[in-house]
């Protein structure tokens, strides 16, 4: 019976094998939860700093008010409840891409541990089979998870913000929730890959981490610190006293210096991820009440580079052939 | 005396040219190196593009008839150059260590030596001291590294002139990233000794990792994950609300990337005026406590560490 399907559908029953797999030792709950937590917690303290602004703005008003002043001498906080996700998102770029790289190193690393992957290929199955299923079960967990975090994170948003969500906030995460899967499957495919093709797994393990640093954390963190803005405390612009249109005419005569930082940016996936759902969500203020057809199309070009980043790792896991020296476990 | 020191000592050699010798960790190591590099170039480049900024706004304020406020580069101390080095501790440093901890547990573990040595004329408290000598000399040298280079640095660029004082900080600001990676290292060599599975031990240090760098700053400060690794974002001021003021003073001696970066600005001279730790611990004694808390962790896992098992269940 195992054997008609196997035959039947081989690329299915090793996806459900790993889910059942993944499921049964608990592993992807507590990774799952672990990221729910850094997820719940950044969006709780944005929105009890936000209440912290409002607090401020009241008694400010008030303040003015009994002075006989007009109240709008301060500018009112703004509140977008999406933008209470900012911390959330930045928790599932920076974790959500660490835990892909565990859940492709595990998907990989199993089967050598368990010796099973000598035993797998003496069944009625090709190579890209294998592969393409254990790929599909890693992108089925990683979107079961994603919902579950961002599912939870909806519920709460809706509890705290006490204005409720419209059916467009909700359809922007859920955009959110498709990009981040296929952002979180690139470092998935890089951990199996890895595991998959090097000789020692836990050498595969530490490869994924150092490229995860170099790209999640190291390029985005140079970009953002060549930043002129950002090595003054409250920005050197504001510091200057110097209006928004002046600051566009002053930083022309930097334009080969803004290309090589933006350059330094665009390298890293996880730039491109965080510019399409900081503009889907208003979380850039730019954005922030922008209909979500112009932000789409002004968003593609991020959309593009994180998609064909997956889709190229998911063909280089299909056609790089498996070595039979790399089938046992090291 | 001597006697008891030299298997210690051995144990401590041999582990330490073990893990030299590993690709993936001269890899970090390198990596780390490479970073501390480009960190002083990222500071000097930064620094040099806000003064070429005031000048461009100076002219174009003159000509159009309003005051010119004072140079913010004027304001920024040459140690200030190397601030970006503490993000890279903090995120490449901790990592290495980690790393460098899992190995000189896991090697042995792996080879399956462990009842071999377990079978020699010396404690386990004597083992345990090797590996705790090796992780510290090898955490030496990483910080010995990035403190040439900082060192060289200066003595490079003709604009900058630290001052004796100043380079006292430096070798502070070394000490004490030498200290944050060790809480790292003993954590990652308590947890590759006591763990069943080789992964576990990899994932303990590195989960407490990602929660200090990423979670705490976000309950004691509202300091989200990428301001967390910009030395600058990184300080903003606390939001004035009950809750953060609790959380901070209350979490703040447990989250340690913020007592960290906190004793790194005020070192590096990059705090800013009036801004402290708002923790009821010191940065420094915070830091010296907890890497004497890792220490501890260490010793009783690898003291207590089975010399008859052999490489990890999975």
């Amino acid at each position: 019976m195992p054997d008609a399907v196997l035959t039947a559908s081989p690329l299915r029953t090793i996806a459900a094998k790993d889910i059942r797999d993944a499921l049964r030792d608990r592993f992807i709950v507590i990774v799952t939860a672990f990221l729910g937590l850094a997820a719940t917690v950044a969006l709780m303290t944005g929105a009890i700093a936000l209440r912290g602004d409002v607090a401020t703005y009241e008694a400010a008003k008030a303040t003015l008010l009994a002075i006989g002043k007009a109240a709008d001498a301060i500018k009112a906080p703004e509140f977008y409840p999406l933008r209470l996700l900012r911390g959330a998102i930045e928790q599932i770029e920076i974790i959500g891409a660490a835990i892909a790289i565990l859940i492709g190193y595990r998907s990989a690393a199993s089967e050598r541990g368990r010796q099973t992957l000598a035993l797998i290929f003496t069944r009625p199955l090709s190579r890209w089979q294998f592969v393409a299923g254990k790929a599909l079960a890693g992108l089925g967990l990683l979107a079961g998870g994603l919902a579950l975090v961002l599912g939870g994170l909806t519920l709460v948003l809706q509890l705290m913000s006490g204005i409720g969500l419209t059916a467009d906030d909700l359809l922007r995460i859920t955009i959110v929730w498709a990009v981040a899967t296929a952002y979180t499957a690139c470092f998935f495919l890089l951990g199996f890959l890895l595991t998959l093709h090097m000789r020692q797994p836990s050498h595969a393990l530490l490869v994924a981490f150092a490229v995860w640093l170099l790209l999640v954390l190291i390029a985005p963190q140079i970009g953002d610190t060549l930043d002129p803005d950002n090595q003054v405390a409250g920005g050197v612009f504001r510091q200057l006293n110097i209006a928004k249109s002046d600051q566009v005419q002053i930083m022309k005569g930097f334009a080969t210096y803004e290309t090589l930082r933006d350059g330094i940016e665009q390298a890293s996936v996880t730039k491109h991820f965080e510019r399409f759902t900081f503009a889907v969500l208003g979380i850039k203020a730019t954005y922030a009440g922008m209909p979500l057809g112009p932000i789409l199309t002004e968003m593609l070009g991020n959309l593009v580079w994180i998609f064909l980043t997956a889709l190229g790792l998911g063909a280089l896991a299909l056609a790089v052939p498996i070595n039979p020296d790399r089938l046992a476990k090291a | 005396m001597a006697q008891a020191r030299a298997p210690a000592w051995a144990i401590a050699s041999q582990s330490a040219r073990f893990v030299l010798r590993e690709r993936t960790v001269a890899l970090l190591a390198v990596l780390f190196v490479a970073l501390v590099l480009i960190s002083a170039w990222l500071g000097w480049q930064a620094t040099a593009t806000v003064d070429r900024i005031y000048l461009d706004a100076a002219a174009f304020l003159q000509k159009t008839g309003q005051p010119v406020p004072a140079n913010p580069v004027l304001d920024i101390s040459p140690l200030s150059l190397m601030r970006n080095m503490s993000v890279y501790v903090a995120l490449i440093g901790a990592l290495s260590v980690i790393v460098i901890g899992n190995r000189l547990v896991g090697l042995d573990r792996k080879a399956g030596v462990l009842p071999l040595i377990g079978i020699r004329p010396f404690s386990r408290a004597t083992y345990a001291a090797g590996k705790i000598a090796a992780l510290a000399g090898l955490i030496l040298i990483l910080a010995l590294i990035s403190g040439g280079v900082a060192a060289v640095t200066f003595l490079f660029l003709p604009a900058v002139v630290p001052t004796a004082a100043q380079w006292a900080q430096l070798a502070g600001f070394i000490g004490i990233s030498a200290l944050y990676m060790a809480i790292f290292g003993l954590v990652a060599l308590g947890a590759g000794a006591a763990a069943r599975s080789e992964t576990v031990g990899l994932l303990v240090p590195v989960t407490l990792w990602l929660t200090l760098t990423f979670i705490f700053p976000q309950l004691t400060a509202n300091l989200n994950p990428t301001a967390a690794i910009n030395p600058i974002s990184a300080l903003a001021p606390l939001p004035d609300t009950p809750f953060f003021h609790a959380a901070s003073q209350i979490l703040g001696p447990l989250s340690l990337a913020d007592a960290y970066r906190f004793a790194s600005a005020g070192l590096l001279d990059y705090l800013p005026p009036g801004m402290g730790s708002p923790a009821f611990l010191p940065p420094i004694a915070d830091l010296m406590l907890a890497t004497l808390f890792a220490a501890g962790f260490a010793w009783h896992a690898l003291t207590r560490q089975s010399m008859a098992q052999g490489d990890y269940d999975a």
